[in-house]
């Protein structure tokens, strides 16, 4: 086997300490007996030149360059290898420069250890074998799980970009939680307002035709990998066909079957068939199977008989139905939801009227909301102090240890709207941090500093704190030893994932932390994208994170399918990547579990593993779990691993 | 007619297991001696070492040669039958790998026969003689032949022909291994014979699920479910880095696999392998935010629940492995 070493002395960074010459003589009892080629700077365009034309003269049947980290050139060099017609992954590179030039002090001993690691790359490269990158058919369409901000973002900017997107929402309405609001902070305006030319887009606008909006419907199944994901989505029945319906109402009037509605925190009634609230789109009702009176066996068609529609629009014998669908990519923006504050003891969440949660109090403040916007105490008069309470949950090691970011913000809102609605109301703050960043927070915080009837007060922990029945009505806020009287008390718990977020987690192997949000690849270099290849992550289901992020979020993620999954453009499959030897597999499954990829696959019928090469990362892990040493991991095998090690060692 | 092949099976530093499991050929043990002229085995028979030794040459065809080399003797008998041998057979986990004897590798000679002569709590030896050498009786000297400083694989002390591995081996595959050299259908000289060529999970049939594992549980503390892994079950089954070929007896029977069969194909040291895989597989919990002392409190938790290293991951392949024993027990 012939064998090319190319050393380089990058100029005097290798030269002053490591004596090329020494080096040639030493690889005359190098296995192969190697060539030996001194190149000033074989990175620069005459190095490389040089490099090429000595490869196509010499014809080696395997190189070792020996110059600086391949971090910084392997590629390039690897490059050269191709340009003179050899497969490039018969080269290896030995770290002469950082690893030994720069980091020895005594030029004997840094020759003495270049020769030594040289003489393992020799050993190594000896055992390489040629490899090829292989391409694959892609699908470019996308799925996107959540119809929050991040999610209609992330939605319209594929469909803009011209690609099919199967949008998927588990309510029955689009628009996430701030839809259900009155004013978002930081600059007061109307939520449904701010979102409605977004959510028109999506419905209505000149690229609603790709999107195909699936609300009530949950992913059920998930199957195949990066670039062909084949995914089943099950869809509730609505009831109502929103192709049909005008959105009049005129069933939800005469629908005899009542209940509490969930998505006004059960603070008001609706009908069985019935809107989410006011103003919800799509702008169509949905019947709850379960409220109907026919599920109690009786007769009744009451919305069917009054549609100004005709009685086609409304089909009370519909039924789930199955969706599939093939997707390059899939985006997860299933959202966030609040900490149960009944969890934290003492502060009368659930237990005393008028502790209402965040969101309680936002349906409260909402036009569309069960009070119609009015804040009023259960007993029906506006009250004439608020206590609002921060950090419910947050900053708390019993609770959730980080800071859910968004709280304090809406907290100084809330203080806005009570006071322009009452402009009398005594307003005490209670918080443990103040958490305002960013450029625009201070005018919320400052108004509430200045406002006459607000009082900011300090606490150490959330069981410093309580809230009791007043003796002659009203509350009782208690921070350790000073009490005031409160008619409203309104919690600020911490931001948490919305449910569901394990079962999806498991159809998709996608990573969660401990706080159940879905794990970054890299919390800051590929914070939209999970650990499974082509699954991305938008808004939040990953942290807090209040609209703006959450809608820069969802084009983070676009970003990454647009980038990774372009039509006619197939997908190029490194080739260092581990395989599974099936005649020596048995089948014990143990590779699957340590898989961080999701990419080794079990053929249930032959009893074997195999590793899918799209979704391998080439990581190893495998490789050194196999017990049965069925594993192979190209490119780094054990034979090439200890030919290196007896080359160093020699 | 013409003279029958002879056939040895001599033990070292053994049980007796494999001669066991070769009597437990029951009827075969005909066919076997319609084909060989069985006319050595110390256990069985009355052929002594100067009959052997008036041999020619490779006067004997077959020897499966069972057991550590322990003692001098056990080194002199081996160059003896590898002298006088056509074909030499590692028969068995000792002589392929050391099994049970080699673990005296984790300790010096003279430790191992302090313990043994002297700490015992259950020894009467007053004048506390460690037995060496020669000792006079009126009914004549009787001789001890020396213990060597560490317990050697048969491949370590000569050519080794072919490895039969088990603990014993099983009776179908030494019949197996007994067809192919009548048949003369053996592999590669070297090679692992009289077994399989994937691990014991390929034998056992239990339900193979994905593994996590939080603890280890010992066989007494509870009844294992019949179908499910036993790993899976947290019993330290040594099976997934167990070449196969055995049928999976134990497993069968509710137990975990020990691992006699050795290392699979492709895999040099068991017992490093078995401890790569369980690193892969153990289950410590979320480790998000935790600190690096909290996090090795809770992998030391979970190595705890193993409660013999050597013990369990290197019974049968101390001397063949990696590390071959403790440091400073060199010859």
């Amino acid at each position: 086997m012939k064998i090319g070493i190319y050393f380089c002395n990058c100029g005097s960074n290798i030269a002053d300490k490591i004596n090329a010459e020494t080096v040639a003589e030493a690889a005359k009892s190098f296995p192969d007996i190697p060539y030996v080629r001194i190149v000033d700077f074989i990175c620069s365009e005459d190095g490389k030149l040089q490099f090429e034309e000595s490869l196509k003269a010499e014809q080696p049947d395997r190189v070792v360059v020996a110059a600086c980290s391949p971090r910084d050139h392997e590629a390039t060099f690897q490059c050269c290898l191709s340009n003179a017609g050899m497969n490039p992954y018969l080269m290896q590179m030995v770290n002469i420069r950082e690893q030994i030039a720069w980091v020895t002090e005594d030029p004997a001993l840094a020759t003495e250890k270049a020769i030594s690691a040289i003489r393992g790359a020799v050993g190594r490269v000896r055992q390489q074998e040629p490899l090829e990158k292989k391409q694959l058919e892609v699908c470019p369409d996308a799925l996107v799980i959540g119809a929050g901000p991040a999610g209609m973002k992330a939605a319209l900017s594929l469909a803009e970009a011209g690609r099919k997107v199967t949008l998927v929402e588990r309510t029955p309405f689009i628009g996430g939680l701030p839809v259900r609001f009155e004013e978002l902070f930081p600059a007061l305006e109307c939520a449904p307002c701010m979102l409605e030319p977004l959510m028109g887009e999506l419905l209505h606008g000149d690229h609603a035709g790709t999107i195909e909006l699936l609300t009530m419907a949950e992913l059920e199944q998930v199957t195949g990998f990066y670039g062909n994901f084949n995914v089943k989505i099950r869809q509730k029945p609505r009831h109502v066909s929103l192709h049909d319906c005008i959105g009049c109402g005129e069933c939800a009037a005469v629908c005899p079957a009542r209940t509490t509605n969930t998505f006004n925190c059960h603070a008001s009634d609706r009908a069985a068939v019935d809107f989410a609230f006011t103003g919800a789109l799509p702008n169509a009702p949905f019947l709850m199977e379960d409220i109907c009176i026919r599920s109690k066996g009786e007769e009744c068609r009451a919305c069917k008989d009054v549609c100004p529609m005709g009685e086609h629009v409304i089909d009370l014998d519909e039924v789930d139905t199955v969706v599939e669908r093939t997707v390059g990519a899939i985006i997860l923006a299933t959202g966030a939801g609040l900490y149960d504050a009944s969890l934290i003891a003492g502060l009368g969440m659930g237990t005393l009227p008028d502790v209402y949660d965040a969101l309680q109090f936002e349906r409260m403040l909402s036009s569309t909301g069960p009070t119609g916007g009015e804040i009023v105490t259960a007993a029906g008069t506006p009250p004439a102090s608020v206590a609002i309470i921060h950090c419910v949950g947050s900053l708390d090691d019993g609770h959730k240890p980080y800071c859910s970011g968004i709280c304090c913000q809406y907290a100084f809102k809330f203080n806005h709207l009570i006071s322009a609605k009452l402009p009398d109301a005594a307003i005490t703050h209670y918080h443990r941090e103040l958490v305002m960043p960013g450029k625009e927070a201070h005018t919320l915080f400052q108004h509430a500093v200045h406002n006459k009837n607000s009082t900011l007060k300090r606490y150490d922990g959330i069981a410093d704190l309580g809230v009791r029945a007043g003796d002659n009505g009203g509350l009782r806020v208690s921070a350790k030893d000073v009490e005031l009287s409160a008619e409203m008390v309104i919690l600020c718990p911490a931001v948490t994932p919305a449910e569901g977020g394990d079962r999806l987690a498991a159809l998709l192997d996608v990573s969660r932390d401990s706080f159940g949000f879905f794990r970054e690849l890299h919390g800051r270099m590929d914070a939209a994208q999970s650990s499974i290849k082509g699954v991305y992550l938008a808004g939040a289901c990953q942290e807090p994170m209040d609209i703006r992020t959450a809608m820069l979020e969802g084009m983070a993620s676009v970003g990454y399918a647009l980038a990774g999954l372009q039509p006619g453009r197939t997908l190029e499959i490194e080739p260092i990547t581990a395989e599974v030897d099936e005649t020596h597999c048995a089948g014990c499954r143990l590779c699957i579990s340590v898989c961080p990829y999701r990419a080794i696959l079990f053929d249930t019928e032959q009893n074997r593993s195999s590793v899918n090469a799209v979704l391998c990362h080439g990581c190893g892990t495998c490789v050194t779990a196999c017990p049965a040493g069925a594993i192979t991991g190209h490119h780094f095998s054990n034979a090439q691993i200890m030919a290196e090690m007896e080359g160093v060692l020699k | 007619m013409a003279e029958k092949p002879k056939l040895a099976l001599y033990w070292a530093a053994s049980c007796g297991g494999c001669e066991i499991a070769t009597v437990n050929l029951h009827e075969k043990l005909l066919d076997l001696d319609a084909a060989f002229d069985f006319m050595f085995c110390p256990c069985l028979l009355d052929t002594k070492k100067k009959d052997i030794e008036a041999l020619p040459d490779g006067a004997i065809a077959v020897t499966l040669f069972n057991g550590a080399l322990r003692t001098e003797e056990n080194m002199e008998m081996a160059r003896l039958l590898r002298r006088k041998s056509r074909l030499l057979v590692a028969f068995g986990s000792c002589a392929k790998g050391g099994c049970v004897p080699a673990l005296a590798n984790l300790t010096s000679k003279d430790d191992l026969l302090k313990t043994i002569y002297l700490d015992s709590p259950s020894l009467d030896n007053p004048e506390g003689i460690i037995p060496s050498g020669t000792t006079a009786f009126t009914e004549g000297d009787i001789h001890l032949t020396p213990l060597l400083g560490r317990v050697k694989h048969l491949a370590q002390e000569g050519d080794v022909d072919y490895f039969v591995p088990g603990c014993p081996p099983e009776p179908h595959q030494i019949w197996n291994v007994i067809e192919a050299i009548l048949s003369d259908t053996l592999p590669a000289k070297g090679s692992t014979v009289g077994c399989g060529t994937l691990t014991v999970c390929d034998d056992c049939d239990r339900t193979k699920e994905e593994k996590r594992i939080p603890a280890f549980r010992r066989s007494y503390e509870f009844y294992p479910d019949a179908q499910a892994c036993l790993l899976e079950q947290g019993l330290l089954c040594m099976g997934i880095a167990t070449r196969n070929g055995c049928g999976a007896p134990c497993t069968k029977a509710n137990m975990p696999c020990t691992g006699c069969y050795g290392a699979p194909d492709g895999v040099s040291d068991q017992g490093a392998k078995m401890v790569a895989a369980l690193g892969s597989v153990m289950d410590i919990g979320d480790t998000t935010g935790l600190s690096e002392e909290a996090i090795a409190a809770r992998v030391a938790g979970f190595l705890a629940t193993i409660p013999d290293y050597a013990g369990m991951f290197y019974k049968y392949t101390l001397a063949s492995s990696t590390l071959g024993g403790r440091v400073g027990s060199k010859k």
